[in-house]
């Protein structure tokens, strides 16, 4: 049983076979993509199309009711393939067609070039499955170059998953050579489960569809698995969980745009590949036997005539360009302008594509610690808003549109520019919405600041060192992506180092040691509590005390700014060492919070520049100084000494350089206020202990007579470049 | 060097000679030039006919005519024009001056000229 339609066929109504159609319709096809080059083209077609039109109504005179896949097979066998008049045709071309740059070649007559570039994936001159080699035809390079470019790509991974994608987007080349002959992939809309790529791919490469589908769905399984140890999308319901994977998910979108859907007759059977007539896979065999380098010189030769006419449409651009140029100047600044104009938007655009990549790959390593942020169902749903329509819908857009693009993909893609727009409009709406709801939620600041003791044992001991408990987990430090207040997160808790080390002068002789905490919250009485709940606290070993490493946040309290401000009471004339674990500046917090001129704690009184990891003991006047007598924040520096001895010149080596790399380099950079606070207070000391040394040495000075010029040792004495050393 | 190649460019370089000698001896609807060859044991492709037909009359050698035909489309009926019957005059003294020539060369008994005998030693 087989459908029959009517087609007007030269100026006459036959009755045909569905698949006889198809199979007249891909040989006319393939016959005036033959001719394409040649002058008179649709004076042949139409020759060759009237004289079939007669043969039909021969066989229909003759009784039959309509036509059929022989007669048209028949038909075709009689007028020949297009593959088969080369073969008669263009043998000059055969003899030199080894060689893909055998460029010069033209046959008399053939010389319009079809001014029409595709890429095509290069059946004829394939490692694996043509991409490079394609590429390169298309943009007319060394195929070795663009090899080179993949394998190295693939280092990185990226290079890998380009390669499948636009070995399956892009057409093969033999699609152009033999109508449609060969299998071609599409989606398959009879036997889907979601929009049919998976049995479309099992069609293409003859397999079944089950194999496509369980590789699809590894990522998937392995994905939940991995990420199911944080328990990160228990608040989202399973079906979110079990359809969620970014890789494989992304994938099967980009695959799901990017493949037509087999809608006819003729996509179904080029989808299944099955025998759409046997002369053309006996052709396409014969075809690849005989012209293997043909195909390559076919290429090579559009490509070079679609490069000189391009060449010379710019030389007459040029051209014309000048001539009009003579009658005035304003043309070359309108053009000049225009270049200006492209080269911006191409910049902000390419920025904008980079930003976006950037925010994924952020919102990737942010996603554990999202139950530790974000509370509540709106907000949830900002989230995955945000996620899924703000990056991901543009970054699917944008691959998909290069695809299309490169592949020039017949593009009734106005409909999908405006759903990736209104699905990017949505995501918009969430990530606004979302950026609201958690600034709301870091938007007061807890007022109570009063300090709570931390008990020490022993307070009167000559020495005191702090370090913290050895970090819980440390693979947040190992993976490529840190966020930095986050110290790491063990099952629900993450840890906070938003720590903050100062150092008073006692006023007796024991230590003591207090805690602030401080929190924000969507109201006054929940920064409040938030800040009561924070926990941290510390054990003292003889003269070692361990602190917690960091603020432990569970996920129903969420991060709201949790703040510590250890404050420690070093009696004078006794030792002080802060160890290197001791996070501390770390001033990463969202909102406005902290600088909002509700409080700073009193840092005259602090001891200043002080670093970790060195043992300092505490003088007379609040100040820190090393073993050695130097003041904090000049070891490692020279200190000298003019007396009435001489000059003595003592190189601090108590700090090997080990400095705290955050806080000499990181501070002054540091553009939060209160940073620049601290940065002015150290400014002013800096300038008052100047003055102290200036007129130090300018009293010694004195003493010493005008032996010695004095501008150079003034100069010098301000030894506050850390790379200076006088020996 | 294939010998299908050869033979093939052979045939080619002598069809539209033939091609030409077929339309002379009078009006010529494309399927009568196929079966005419036929005929005369020159197999072509009916689909390599029409461009050069096509090619020959845009060389304006060819001239058509189309005709109403009961079974089908209107047929073009093709004839010579008057450059066309000078290039076969020409075309057909260079046939025959190389015919003799490949007949002395090969020194056969000449069957059929048009079925080459390549792989002759010299």
């Amino acid at each position: 049983m087989k459908q029959v339609i009517n087609i007007n066929f030269q100026g006459r109504v036959v009755p045909i076979e569905v698949t006889a159609f198809e199979l007249l319709k891909n040989y006319t096809e393939s016959l005036s993509r033959h001719f394409a080059n040649e002058e008179g083209k649709e004076e042949i077609i139409n020759d060759i199309e009237s004289r079939i039109g007669e043969l039909f109504q021969e066989r229909i005179t003759k009784g039959a009711t309509c036509i059929t896949e022989d007669d048209v097979n028949a038909i075709i066998k009689n007028m020949g393939r297009p593959e088969e008049f080369e073969a008669m045709d263009d043998t000059q071309t055969q003899s030199t067609a080894s060689s893909s740059t055998s460029q010069e070649q033209s046959s008399a007559g053939n010389t319009q070039p079809t001014g029409n570039k595709r890429l095509f994936r290069d059946e004829n001159d394939k490692v694996l499955g043509g991409v490079c080699s394609g590429l390169a035809n298309y943009f007319n390079i060394d195929v070795v170059i663009v090899r080179i470019i993949f394998v190295v790509l693939l280092f990185s991974g990226i290079g890998f998953l380009t390669y499948i994608i636009m070995w399956i987007a892009v057409p093969s080349s033999a699609t152009t050579q033999i109508g449609g002959a060969r299998k071609k992939l599409f989606r398959n809309p009879d036997e889907k489960l979601i929009a049919g790529v998976c049995s479309g791919i099992g069609n293409y490469f003859g397999i079944n569809a089950w194999i496509p589908r369980v590789l699809f769905l590894l990522p998937f399984l392995s994905f939940i698995s991995r990420w199911g140890r944080w328990g990160g999308f228990l608040d989202f319901g399973d079906v979110v969980r079990f359809t969620f994977s970014p890789t494989s998910l992304i994938v099967y979108i980009i695959l799901w745009i990017v493949i037509p859907e087999a809608i006819t007759t003729s996509e179904k059977l080029e989808m299944k590949g099955e025998k759409v007539d046997m002369n053309s896979i006996k052709a396409s065999v014969m075809e690849e036997m005989k012209g293997v380098g043909k195909k390559a010189s076919t290429f090579g030769k559009e490509a070079s005539s679609v490069v000189s006419e391009k060449a010379s449409a710019v030389a007459g651009d040029v051209k014309n360009f000048s001539k009009r140029n003579r009658g005035g100047l304003g043309n070359v600044i309108a053009m000049i302008a225009k270049i200006f104009a492209y080269f911006i938007i191409g910049c902000v655009g390419f920025a904008l594509v980079m930003a976006l990549f950037g925010l994924a790959i952020a919102s990737i390593g942010l996603f554990p610690l999202k139950d530790f942020l974000i509370g509540g169902d709106y907000q949830n749903l900002f989230a995955w808003g945000t996620l899924i329509f703000f990056i991901a819908v543009p970054i699917i857009g944008i691959i998909t549109w290069i695809i299309r693009k490169i592949a020039r993909s017949k593009s009734n893609s106005n409909i999908l520019g405006w759903s990736f727009g209104a699905l990017w409009v949505i995501g918009w709406v969430c990530i606004v919405l979302l950026g609201a709801s958690i600034s709301r939620d870091f938007n007061y600041n807890s007022k109570n600041l009063t300090e709570q003791d931390i008990a020490l044992n022993n307070p009167t001991i000559d020495k005191l060192e702090i370090t913290a408990k050895s970090p819980l987990y440390k693979y947040n430090r190992s993976r490529f992506l840190r966020f930095e207040p986050f110290q790491g997160i063990q099952e629900d808790t993450a840890y906070v180092n938003n720590v903050d080390v100062r150092i008073v002068k006692a006023t007796n002789d024991s230590f003591r040691i207090t805690v602030i905490k401080t929190a924000t919250g969507r109201a006054r009485n929940i920064a409040e509590e938030n800040a009561a709940r924070i926990q941290y606290s510390g054990v003292q070993k003889d003269s070692v005390l361990l602190m917690d490493k960091g603020i432990a946040i569970n996920k129903t309290d969420k991060f709201r700014n949790q703040r510590v401000v250890l404050t420690i009471y070093v009696p004078v004339g006794k030792r002080i060492k802060i160890d290197k674990s001791i996070s501390w500046f770390n001033d990463v917090h969202f909102g406005n919070n902290w600088d909002n001129g509700d409080w700073y704690y009193d840092s005259d009184s602090d001891a200043q520049d002080w670093k970790t990891g060195v043992e300092y003991k505490m003088g007379a006047d609040g100040q820190l100084y090393t073993l050695k007598g130097v003041p904090a924040g000049k070891e490692g520096r020279t200190k000298v000494t003019i007396n009435s001895n001489g000059i003595e010149v003592i190189t601090d080596n108590n700090n090997n350089g080990d400095d705290n790399y955050r806080y000499n380099s990181g501070e002054p950079m540091n553009k939060i206020d209160s940073m620049k606070v601290k940065l002015e207070n150290e400014k002013q000391k800096i300038k008052d202990s100047l003055e102290k040394a200036k007129e130090k040495i300018e009293k010694q000075l004195e003493k010493i007579g005008d032996n010695i010029e004095p501008t150079p040792l003034s100069s010098q004495l301000p030894a506050f470049s850390p790379l200076m050393e006088i020996i | 060097m294939n010998i299908d190649n050869t033979a093939s460019q052979m045939r080619k370089g002598v069809l539209e000679f033939c091609i030409l000698s077929i339309i002379k001896e009078g009006e010529a609807y494309p399927s009568d030039i196929i079966e005419k060859m036929k005929a005369a044991n020159l197999n072509i492709l009916e689909g390599t006919l029409y461009p050069l037909l096509t090619r020959l009359k845009n060389a304006e050698l060819l001239s058509y005519r189309w005709e109403e035909s009961t079974s089908g489309p209107p047929r073009k009926y093709f004839t010579l024009t008057e450059k066309g019957a000078g290039f076969y005059k020409e075309l057909e003294a260079t046939w025959f001056e190389l015919a003799n020539a490949v007949r002395a060369l090969t020194n056969t008994e000449q069957e059929n000229i048009n079925n080459n005998n390549f792989n002759n030693p010299q």
